[in-house]
């Protein structure tokens, strides 16, 4: 055949193709009712107070101040993960008293609140990610004073922290890694809040490949911990190590590999009597079937020599893993979301590298103290199974407990001391 | 050790390919052929995600191929423009891969590009093939199949679109393929692969020819495995796949009618640093016959699927994941029925009309996040497409196989492509 006639009709085909593209997308049916429940759990230790059902969206990260909690949404239910829900929580049964929604979101992973209270931050993914910044004049009905969008959040913000530097605000930010984006690799990014209206972004670096992703940060006294997934934890000088670090030029000053690595989250601990010697580490690991299973321990690292820190116990939940974590200094109590698993409370006052032989555990060449086997656990919650649970964050505040539960909603909770 | 078997396998080929080089040309076909396809489609699916039916048309599969050949010499290309009419991707329920979800995704610019030498003695034939094409594993393309639809089980039971060096040897009914190719899979029709990932997935895969042996009354049998290292993170440290995929298939062309039998099984686990997090199955069958230009097929598939985090658009999903986790496993029912009208023909070019229909059921395997029923409003659906398959010039024969691998090698069969004629 005459390759002219085919590449005529070839043509001809492909043109009328294009032109036939066409579809009758139809919206995604969209509604979210939020009703309080008093539906009490099985509980042993930590007791409900009360809880405030989320039926139409999976609920994500909580963060409270005083007597508003606010909590985020994560991916698709009924409804996409882009409500900030607001609530009242001075009573038993928290109530909704506002809700905002972030376009362009499909799941707001993190908030948090900046120490003075001014400040609301919240981390949106995927794709276009950004960090939006809202002004807490009024806590109950938060005001977008801006938000901040770039090349380097636009693979998607995992997480936001938020904190102060030599007296002025900055946020930390995880970023996604993304194949498709013009830079792929995951990166952290440090932004100057210092004007919270124009935020800067001051500070990229991709992670190593080693990693390949970075998930969250802890920063407290100029001093940033740095969840690198497989390539454990970095500690950088970002202005309160004395290494020479800023938070436009950190300086990496130590660095572990956890067991099992899958590094997710981090709090140094500041204990009257531990004093500052103890970091915390959630492992979020796999195989994990979101809503309905979970794998991942606690790994606690013995950071008293912060350029050389070492992993000296961990604590295991059979058939489930952890997630975020609060810290009670004052009482020197771990709360810990465990996911299907619910709330766990670890005392992690004193010692926790010292333990008897039966009390241990050898990986490899590292020995670790088996916080279980030392009677660490204090406190468990949301455990009784009905409802089933899938907790994602815990924050301990005014001397209450608050869970935030993807599958339920949010719980107040009563702390174990 | 499977590095070992693997170099064995793909370099044997070139030990038994030089005795070859000096048999005389006269033994070979030299040859060129050259030919289009495209598939004019509308697709009705009465469910679609957090949304009610949904109909669509597209120009689907629309390639253009050519094969050459020159003593011992091979080459074969395909150009696909489904990046062109099919952006957002074809609408199909359960379907998943590269980014896309409910829709099959579109497929490279560059589909194939593959040159090849290949000897074939009296006992033992050999072949190597490097370029972008198949990779030695599973069952033949679904493009060249009785179905429009691509089954739910593309990315369990197929790999393509790789940088690939692919080596063959044949001796009666037994075909040996060993292959080494670049894990990453493409990120969009347009961006090239990683080049410098080539090498860090194998593939190897056995067959035993039934027309060659009475044992098997006429069907090939096959089993292939393979190493995928981080397909969806292209960096390359996302997640890697283990797959494997045995397969028994049945042609048989008689003078008025043509038949055609399909029956796979496959297994992909996802592996974290060596640990296996996630297993996903599949079963298909599929048949089809053919007479007078008139063919009838039909299929029944049960395939898992991951399910990921959606993006704005609720047929797109990141990649890669953010951790570990997924939503949950869905597993995807379907039977299909097809059916194809004699074809209608003016010079060399031809066009034949064709309809479809499947019943679709998905099933959630665990009370996990992802719940078909809430986010389709239903477990069931219908899917039903109708259109005309276009085409002129030479068609592609069994997309996946090259050299002596090939259903029809060079200097025994010439260059004649088997394909069922009334689905091409």
């Amino acid at each position: 055949m005459n390759p002219c006639r085919i590449l005529r009709i070839f043509a001809l085909v492909l043109v009328g193709g294009c032109l036939f593209d066409r579809g009758t997308a139809a919206a995604p049916r969209a509604s979210c009712t939020l009703a309080g429940s008093g539906s009490s759990l099985g509980m042993e230790t930590i007791g409900v107070v009360g809880c405030a059902l989320v039926a139409s969206r999976f609920t994500a990260e909580v963060a409270v101040r005083d007597s508003t909690a606010y909590t985020t949404t994560w991916g698709f239910r009924a409804a996409p993960g882009n409500m900030l829900a607001v609530w009242n929580v001075s009573g038993a049964e928290p109530i909704l008293v506002d809700s905002v929604i972030v376009s362009g979101a499909t799941t707001l992973g993190d908030v948090a609140v900046s120490d003075d209270g001014k400040l609301l931050i919240v981390a949106t993914e995927r794709v276009n990610g950004s960090l939006v910044i809202f002004d807490l004049t009024d806590p109950r009905h938060p005001r977008q004073l801006a938000r901040l969008a770039t090349q380097e959040t636009y693979n998607g913000v995992h997480t936001a922290e938020v904190g102060r530097i030599g007296g002025r605000l900055y946020a930390i930010l995880a970023i996604d890694a993304l194949s498709s984006a013009p830079t792929p690799e995951s990166k952290v990014v440090i932004v100057d809040l210092g004007d919270p209206a124009n935020p800067q972004q001051i500070f990229v670096k991709a992670v190593p490949s080693s990693a390949p992703f970075v998930h969250d940060s802890f920063l407290r006294d100029g001093i940033l911990f740095v969840a690198l997934w497989n390539a454990g934890v970095e500690i950088w000088d970002v202005g309160g190590a004395g290494h020479g670090g800023t938070p436009s030029a950190p300086v990496v000053i130590g660095s572990v590999a956890t067991v099992g690595g899958d590094v997710h989250n981090i709090w140094w601990l500041h204990d009257a009597v531990s004093g500052s010697r103890y970091a915390f580490v959630g492992e979020e690991s796999g195989p994990a079937v979101l809503g309905f299973s979970s794998a991942g321990d606690i790994h606690v690292l013995d950071v008293s020599d912060l350029t050389n820190p070492r992993e000296v116990a961990f604590y295991h939940v059979a058939g489930a893993g952890t997630h975020n974590f609060s810290v009670d200094e004052s009482n020197g109590i771990l709360y810990a979301a465990y996911y299907n698993a619910g709330v766990r409370a670890l005392d992690v006052r004193g010692d926790l590298a010292t333990c008897t032989s039966a009390q241990q555990v050898a990986t490899g060449s590292i020995t670790r103290c088996d916080l279980g086997a030392m009677g660490r656990e204090v406190g468990q919650g949301l455990t009784g199974g009905t409802p089933a649970v899938y907790v994602w964050g815990v924050m301990l505040s005014a001397g209450a407990l608050y869970a935030s539960d993807m599958l339920n909603g949010l719980w107040k909770l009563q702390p174990v001391r | 050790m499977t590095r070992r078997v693997l170099r064995a396998v793909l370099f044997a080929p070139l030990a038994l390919m030089i005795p070859g080089l000096r048999l005389p040309a006269q033994d070979s076909a030299n040859a060129f052929d050259a030919g289009v396809r495209a598939i004019i489609l509308l697709t009705h699916s009465t469910a679609t995600p957090h949304g009610g039916a949904l109909t669509m048309g597209y120009l689907t599969q629309p390639v253009a191929g050519a094969q050459w050949r020159h003593g011992l010499l091979h080459a074969t290309g395909m150009v696909n423009l489904e990046g062109l009419t099919l952006r957002e991707g074809e609408l199909d329920l359960g379907a998943w891969g590269e980014g896309y979800v409910d829709r099959r995704h579109p497929h490279s610019y560059v589909h194939e590009l593959m040159f090849g030498a290949e000897s074939f003695q009296t006992s033992i034939g050999a072949s190597l093939h490097a370029g972008r094409g198949f990779v030695p594993f599973g069952s033949d393309d679904p493009m060249v199949r009785p179905f429009v639809s691509y089954p739910v089980d593309h990315h369990l039971a197929q790999i393509l679109e790789r940088v690939v060096l692919v080596g063959a040897a044949r001796t009666g009914p037994v075909i040996i393929e060993g292959a080494t190719f670049n894990g990453d899979e493409p990120l969009d029709p347009s961006t090239p692969p990683v080049f410098r990932r080539f090498g860090d997935s194998w593939a190897v895969r056995g067959t035993l020819r039934g027309d060659r042996t009475p044992l098997l009354f006429g069907a090939e049998l096959s089993a292939s495995y393979a190493n995928v290292k981080s397909p969806e993170y292209r960096e390359g440290h996302g997640l890697d796949q283990r797959k494997a995929h045995a397969a028994a298939r049945f042609t048989a062309e008689g003078e008025r009618i043509t038949r055609y039998a399909l029956v796979e099984i496959a297994r992909t686990t996802d592996v974290d640093r060596g640990r296996d997090l996630y297993t996903f199955d599949a079963f298909l069958t599929e048949g089809a016959v053919c007479r007078g230009g008139l063919g009838a097929a039909v299929r029944w598939e049960r395939s898992d699927r991951p399910e990921e985090e959606r993006l704005l658009d609720l047929s797109r999903s990141a990649r890669p994941a953010t951790d570990l986790s997924i939503l949950g496993v869905t597993r995807w029912t379907t039977l299909s029925a097809a059916m194809s009208l004699p074809a209608m023909r003016a010079y060399d070019a031809h066009a034949a009309p064709y309809v479809e229909i499947a019943h679709i059921t998905a099933d959630r395997t665990s009370a996990a996040f992802f719940d078909p029923r809430q986010f389709y409003g239903t477990s069931r659906m219908w899917r039903l497409s109708t259109g005309i398959r276009l085409g002129a010039g030479h068609a592609h024969g069994r997309a996946g196989r090259y050299g002596v691998a090939s259903e029809s090698p060079m200097s025994t069969h010439g260059t004649h492509a088997h394909q069922a004629p009334c689905f091409s």
